[in-house]
């Protein structure tokens, strides 16, 4: 469709216009156990454009974007350049340009077929080591090679392919008549088959000791520590307020140099991160993708963002980030565990609110350590706020796709919400 | 008027009965669903605004699903030339054939599934609608979002800014096999007002909104929302946060309604009771809450943003008593998991879009009105709050835990809202414990089809709840 949609752009009258075309091939499986529930193929291309038209005096610039269907007639799409047209007349933003074409160093992507990313997978889940006690319930296997074309009026013009995949998978752990299940969702670029089969494992572990949970205790407030996934909602926090989109917005009040993290914390957007499914030459604006220091021992550095958000600000050599590396633990992960502390390893579902700072799940399993004692715990809830509790975190790391960050955190002061016995 | 069919669908019928009937050679079921949705969505800001004609639900494809040999497959594509449905069918074959060679080389076997039934039904259903979103003046409504957004800022406590939002969708669906051939389209629109306020460093925000299966006429009562967002926005800054523990507590008709979703929606959805994930599976004809509690789920119990007339599986709509005076009676089933539980489907098969697999997945799901006042039901309590504004929640069918993101509580101390305000709030517990403790309704009822549900982390449709004020007991901190 591209050449014919081009001309019909060039033609359109529009000040500008962006058109990204994505051609997706996908491959999912569907399993209840080990047994095939069911096999997909998505075979579909993608197009999408935006419109840009400048107010008559020049201070405003509006767009207007819409998918343009591949059955789309040429009727069809004219009549929708035309309404895109009229719709970005009535958008009145303040003024930004679109990029300008830059040097952009491809990556040194090995792409594999879609069989074999599927394939790599399928024999992963076949080595988790289940036993009679603990066993995997189900899993889903989404893999994707994705071809993205983008192209603007300023003359980018750039083409990437690159791989995307996801596995959910349910675990039970069971005892008697008791059973409990605990919930996994992995994404990144090919399968990471060592580390979904230890993550999985430590799952199975998890779930054992699911089965021999009590009530979380009525703790008022408590250190708590997170050695899971749930750790990247806090530090996405402090990428997300970062964002140009945010600051224009004053939705996020952190003002460059200032100390927003008491901490030692370090935030980069990296240009990739091994295996991650955001490793993009060029964000989905054409724009570079490099790495860039965002926070500095706790201290705002830049921010980042779209064309729009970043030329309000005046950033130069912007882009919308998807990689964040977090560093500047000063501690060992065990010397972050001492005292009296809450480690919780599964929640419903932990949330930082990036706006409010609020924070709040309810526990699914966690250890209560006390002195010497360790209960494993469940039911009730964390909750507490980003700008009032301290945060610490260790020197080692790890890495959940897009995210490098300490491998424990530590939330000093949370609200714990038990269930007391009487 | 009624919504129109779309005339691209109609236009690749032919094609897709030819599709049909080839494939029909190789497989011993086959059906295709085909969308064609289009729609808008504003967005105007103080310091931003923005239009595009995409929403959660624009979409225009298909998606052919084959069983055979017990095992079923699916194909989802978009590029395709009506005039020569036979490339369709080689496309799709050879894409089957790929997965099957990988299957065979991994050793997989099928969860072994008889084909789905092709009862005979034609149906074509266009739903009214006063106005379509293709021909709505978009220049009067930015005008008038504008002026309502300048309106909040000046009338707003520590406002930084008000976004009012709105998106309509004009839904079009075909789904056909050899001897089903069901058409429909319907409208369905969605407003908001989100102001956000910023005082002494503390960020608040709030979403108050409108939707329903209407056009977008449906934005004119925005306007009405705009002191009650600013009134939120007021108790939000003076909040406190709540003691954490055990409280009486009544929920407004949108707490219900998250309540009924996250407590019993996704926990009687039976593609869970096929994978064992689902308590509900074993307590059929058992007691799940208090003699009060009866609860509805289906299409056709409300007429909301998700009332449909046929499924993505091409399932009639249905109204499911789900709990009937505290007894779970039923849950609700997509047409696969039907077969495999020996069970009849309940019009509850739904795709995110032609993309996406069928999951079995909520519609309308509501809490049934009681008999007493609001008034009553806050006179009959000694302490607890009155819990308005939902912001989340996620389910937990395997062990009925709950956990709902609450906006904000109003104490009530012997009888009396005391004034006080607390937020946010976590709401936890153990779902037969909340149902169970359920000891007043009030005699109205609201429901509420703003957002949208995922399964797990994914797959997100739209969806609708509510229900009454409803008092009980439960955890919050």
């Amino acid at each position: 469709m591209t050449p014919y949609l081009l001309s019909l752009l060039r033609t359109s009258g529009a000040d500008a216009w962006e058109l990204t075309e994505t051609r997706t091939e996908g491959w999912e499986f569907y399993f209840i156990r080990h047994a095939l529930d069911q096999h997909r193929v998505r075979n579909v291309t993608h197009t999408s454009v935006r419109v840009y038209k400048k107010s008559e005096d020049g201070a405003f610039l509006g767009s207007a974007s819409s998918e343009i269907h591949e059955s789309a007639t040429e009727e069809e799409t004219r009549e929708l350049l035309s309404r895109l047209l009229f719709q970005a007349s009535l958008v009145r933003n303040p003024v930004y340009t679109l990029n300008e074409p830059r040097p952009v160093e491809p990556l040194q992507l090995d792409l594999p077929d879609i069989s074999s990313m599927a394939r790599d997978f399928m024999e992963a889940m076949q080595q988790i080591p289940e036993t009679a006690g603990e066993s995997i319930n189900s899993y889903e296997i989404f893999v994707h090679l994705r071809t993205r074309h983008f192209m603007n009026s300023n003359g980018i013009d750039l083409t990437e392919t690159s791989p995307d995949s996801m596995i959910e998978v349910v675990v039970n752990a069971r005892a008697e008549e008791h059973e409990i299940e605990l919930y996994r969702a992995y994404t990144s670029g090919t399968c990471s088959k060592d580390d979904l089969i230890r993550d999985l494992t430590d799952t199975l572990r998890f779930g054992r000791d699911r089965l021999h949970t009590v009530p979380t205790p009525p703790l008022s407030t408590a250190p708590v520590i997170l050695s899971t996934s749930a750790a990247v909602d806090v530090y996405r926090y402090f990428a997300e307020r970062m964002g140009a989109a945010m600051k224009y917005r004053r939705l996020s009040d952190w003002e460059i140099g200032q100390k927003v993290c008491d901490a030692n914390l370090t935030l980069e957007a990296v240009r990739t991160l091994p295996n991650s499914s955001g490793n993009h030459a060029f964000d989905p604006e054409g724009a570079p993708v490099r790495d860039l220091l965002l926070i500095e021992n706790g201290t705002a550095r830049a921010f980042w963002g779209s064309e729009q958000y970043a030329g309000y600000l005046g950033l130069k050599d912007a882009f919308i980030a998807e990689n964040f590396r977090v560093s500047g633990g000063t501690q060992d992960a065990d010397a972050l565990r001492t005292g009296n502390y809450l480690e919780v390893v599964e929640f419903s579902d932990f949330q930082v609110n990036s706006m409010t700072g609020d924070i709040a799940g309810e526990i699914r399993l966690g250890y209560w350590h006390e002195g010497d004692r360790t209960t494993i715990v469940s039911g009730g809830s964390v909750s507490g706020n980003m700008r009032e509790t301290p945060l610490s975190f260790s020197k080692e790391t790890r890495q959940y796709d897009t995210c490098l960050i300490p491998s424990v955190t530590r939330l000093e002061t949370m609200h714990i919400t038990g269930i007391d016995p009487a | 008027m009624n919504a129109p069919f779309s005339s691209y669908l109609q236009s690749i019928a032919p094609c897709m009965k030819q599709v049909i009937s080839l494939l029909g050679a190789s497989f011993d079921y086959v059906s295709i669903l085909s969308t064609d949705s289009v729609g808008w969505r504003i967005a105007i800001g103080q310091r931003s605004k923005a239009v595009t004609n995409s929403t959660m639900t624009t979409e225009r494809g298909c998606v052919i699903r084959v069983c055979r040999d017990g095992l079923y497959g699916e194909y989802a594509f978009n590029h395709f030339d009506p005039e020569h449905p036979e490339q369709i069918a080689q496309d799709a074959m050879a894409a089957f054939r790929a997965q099957r060679e990988l299957l065979s080389l991994t050793g997989t076997r099928p969860y072994a599934t008889p084909a789905l039934p092709d009862e005979p039904c034609d149906l074509f259903t266009e739903f009214p609608v006063q106005e379509l979103p293709e021909t709505t003046d978009q220049e009067a409504l930015i005008e008038r979002f504008s002026r309502l957004s300048d309106l909040a800022m000046e009338k707003g406590e520590h406002l930084i800014e008000c976004q009012v939002t709105a998106q309509s969708t004009h839904i079009s669906k075909m789904f056909l096999s050899a001897h089903r051939d069901l058409r429909q389209s319907y409208v369905y629109s969605e407003g908001s007002i989100v102001p956000i306020a910023f005082h002494e460093g503390k960020n608040v925000y709030t979403h108050v909104s409108v939707a329903g299966r209407e056009g977008p006429e449906i934005f004119a009562a925005l306007e009405g929302k705009l002191d009650e967002s600013l009134e939120i926005i007021h108790d939000l800054l003076r909040a406190e946060r709540i003691v954490p523990g055990e409280y009486d507590v009544i929920t407004s008709p949108e707490v219900t309604g998250l309540i009924a979703h996250e407590a019993f929606g996704h926990g009687v959805e039976m593609d869970m009771f096929v994978k064992h994930r689902a308590l509900g599976s074993s307590y059929i004809g058992k007691r799940v809450g208090s003699d009060l509690v009866t609860m509805h789920e289906g299409a056709k119990c409300a007429v909301n943003v998700t009332s449909y007339a046929f499924d993505d599986e091409g399932t009639l709509a249905g109204d499911v008593t789900e709990i009937d005076h505290g007894i779970l009676r039923t849950g609700i089933c997509d047409a696969l998991s039907a077969l495999r539980l020996g069970t009849q489907p309940t019009g509850n098969g739904k795709r995110q879009n032609f993309e996406h697999k069928v999951y079995t997945r909520m519609t309308n799901t509501l809490f049934d009105s009681g008999t007493s006042s609001l008034e009553e039901m806050i006179r009959s309590v000694s302490h607890g709050y009155l819990l308005r504004g939902m912001q989340s929640g996620m389910e937990d069918p395997k062990h009925w835990g709950i956990q709902c993101i609450v906006e904000r509580g109003y104490e009530i101390v012997d009888g009396r809202l005391t004034g006080r305000v607390v937020s946010p709030l976590i709401m936890t517990g153990y779902v037969p414990d909340l149902l169970g403790s359920v000891s007043m309704l009030s005699s109205d009822r609201e429901v509420f089809g703003s957002g949208g549900c995922g399964k797990g982390y994914k797959e997100w449709v739209k969806v609708a709840d509510g229900g009454p004020c409803l008092k009980t007991r439960a955890r919050l901190g």
